[in-house]
């Protein structure tokens, strides 16, 4: 019954979510003919820059629908609004509870903290799988509507990059918020440490050996056909420290 | 076991930064009894109830629920499992209906009485289907009330269960309560500011002040023990101190010296008529004057 709370807890985020994420995808296919009469009429411009040459390349790349659904979706669309989920769906939980109402009654259950904790992490991360993987999966059947095809092996692996690198942002909302009362300094704290790292990634993107902007869009798999093992791998362990330190946090915490 | 406690703490201290909750609580609950834990606001009913139930850790000492540690962290998960516990904020899900409420909570408890929740459904007149956003301050009582009393529990832990009910809907969940614990051989421990509710449901006492133990017995052998003993003298009554064991409270003023014993008043009348008082006389006290007097000595 625990999961059924979880789900109710979050059910309207995730729905959310998906109607949007699902509505990304389907925009993203279905601008893609206008898009590339408009790349087809205008001379390809040389510009200088971080910005410029990411402007360069991803008009480059939208000449391919392989390379366009990435840049424009995977690298983008996809990696900020689900990042944003992600985050959403971390905050909350038994502290915010605490103050808001329904912990107390929570807590006197014949449940352990770290099963009450377990149960609320696993749902989120089961939404956020969803949330993951739905959407790239629409992309093979939505680009036979245009005339286009995309391969579900490339869904599945950019979508699966998404959900193991992203879980760090998760994770680390989800150890937040069980620090703070309310459920917006975590939101507000991960939003903005997610919004510099994308910053880093765009200005120092040849410089830096390791973005977990990189490894949430998969691009050494898009570029080289590799998957990044030692990121993802790095990436789970950071998100299990993180949902370790809150299983920690709320054990130790007095209600 | 029905002397057997249920409930035990001994020098239960509980500190929240400079704050000091709890100082040194003593606790005894037997099987069987109906306890009112009895102290102002702010005197750490609350904390101590926490404490009992694994929602906060003591900062020192230990308490014990059915001879289990309540600071353990696996213990407390059984002593949950045969406690029923209606908070003081009656806190529930929000988003739930009653009917879900009941749903999501029976599972939790193998023992759930699918009997009583027909029938305090029927008494308490729920409306299954009404969120409980929806319900008034005395219908979310009365559902608090519901899923800790259908958990086939041993013993109920209630914080402040009539506080903000009108006086009609604190007689129906008072009597609802009696009938229950008196039908099920149950334990329960509340807390309370109010003296005419512990009056008139509990048969045991306990009396905090600033998170220490103040008093603690039977209500009947409280009220037998406790004796005010007042004297008045034909001058300015003497700034006098008894040895005599169980003084818990002189006062002088003017002619008249008031002595409140908690063993009786042979002992202090015995020492009174070293000093020549004119008159004696021995009362009976209130739990009220037990309470106020008891806690009065802080001051």
């Amino acid at each position: 019954m625990l999961w059924y709370k979880s789900w109710l807890e979050t059910r309207w985020r995730f729905v959310i979510g998906l109607v949007l994420l699902v509505f990304s995808a389907m925009s993203t296919v279905f601008t893609y003919p206008e898009v590339l009469r408009l790349i087809s009429a205008a001379p390809a411009p040389d510009l200088g820059g971080a910005l410029g040459r990411r402007v360069t390349e991803t008009l480059s790349l939208a000449r391919d629908f392989r390379g366009y659904v990435w840049s424009q979706w995977f690298r983008q669309n996809l990696l900020q609004m689900w990042g944003i989920f992600a985050v959403l769906l971390g905050t909350g939980g038994l502290v915010s509870q605490a103050s808001g109402g329904g912990a107390i009654f929570t807590l006197s259950l014949p449940a352990s903290r770290s099963r009450l904790l377990g149960v609320r992490a696993a749902t989120a991360l089961a939404e956020l799988l969803v949330l993951a993987l739905v959407p790239p999966l629409l992309l093979p059947l939505l680009s036979a509507g245009i005339g286009q095809s995309y391969a579900v092996g490339d869904a599945l692996v950019h979508g699966a990059c998404l959900f193991v690198a992203g879980t760090m942002f998760f994770s680390f909302t989800f150890f937040l918020s069980t620090v703070f009362a309310d459920v917006w300094r975590p939101a507000l704290i991960v939003l903005c440490l997610a919004t510099v790292l994308g910053l880093f990634d765009l200005i120092l993107h040849d410089v830096l050996p390791f973005s977990v902007v990189r490894l949430m869009s998969g691009e050494s798999y898009f570029r080289t056909g590799g998957l990044p093992w030692v990121g993802l791998l790095a990436s789970v362990a950071v998100s299990a420290g993180a949902l370790y330190a809150a299983s920690r946090n709320i054990a130790r915490r007095d209600f | 076991m029905a002397n057997q406690p249920v409930i035990e703490a001994a020098g239960l201290c509980k500190h929240y930064g400079e704050v000091e909750a709890l100082r040194g609580l003593d606790l005894q609950v037997p099987a069987g009894s109906i306890c009112g834990f009895l102290g102002r606001n702010g005197a750490g009913k609350t904390t101590a109830l926490k404490v009992l139930l694994g929602m906060a850790r003591p900062t020192s000492g230990a308490a014990r629920v059915f001879g289990l540690p309540a600071q353990d962290q696996a213990a407390s998960v059984e002593i949950r499992r045969r406690t029923g516990f209606v908070s003081d904020e009656k806190d529930l899900y929000d988003y739930m209906t009653v009917a879900e409420m009941i749903r999501f909570t029976a599972p939790f408890f193998p023992r759930w009485r699918a009997d009583l929740e027909t029938r305090y459904l029927r008494r308490f007149e729920l409306p299954p289907d009404r969120r409980v956003k929806a319900l008034s301050r005395g219908m979310r009582t009365k559902l608090a009330l519901l899923l800790a009393l259908c958990r086939g529990a041993e013993l109920l832990i209630l914080d402040e269960p009539t506080s903000g009910l009108d006086p009609a809907m604190t007689e129906e969940v008072l009597q609802a309560l009696v009938a229950h614990a008196a039908g099920e051989e149950m334990t329960v421990f509340f807390s309370s500011h109010q003296i005419a509710e512990i009056e008139q449901i509990a048969d045991r006492v306990v009396i905090i002040d600033r998170g220490r133990t103040v008093v603690s017995g039977g209500l009947d052998d409280l009220k037998d023990r406790f004796r005010r003993v007042q004297l008045v003298f034909d001058r300015e009554a003497p700034d006098a101190t008894f040895r005599a064991p169980g003084v818990a409270r002189v006062r002088r003023k003017g002619r008249v010296l008031s002595v409140l014993s908690s063993a009786g008043a042979q002992d202090i009348l015995d020492e009174a008529h070293g000093l020549n008082p004119v008159s004696v006389d021995v009362a009976p006290v209130t739990l009220k004057e037990i309470f106020l007097e008891t806690i009065a000595v802080e001051e």
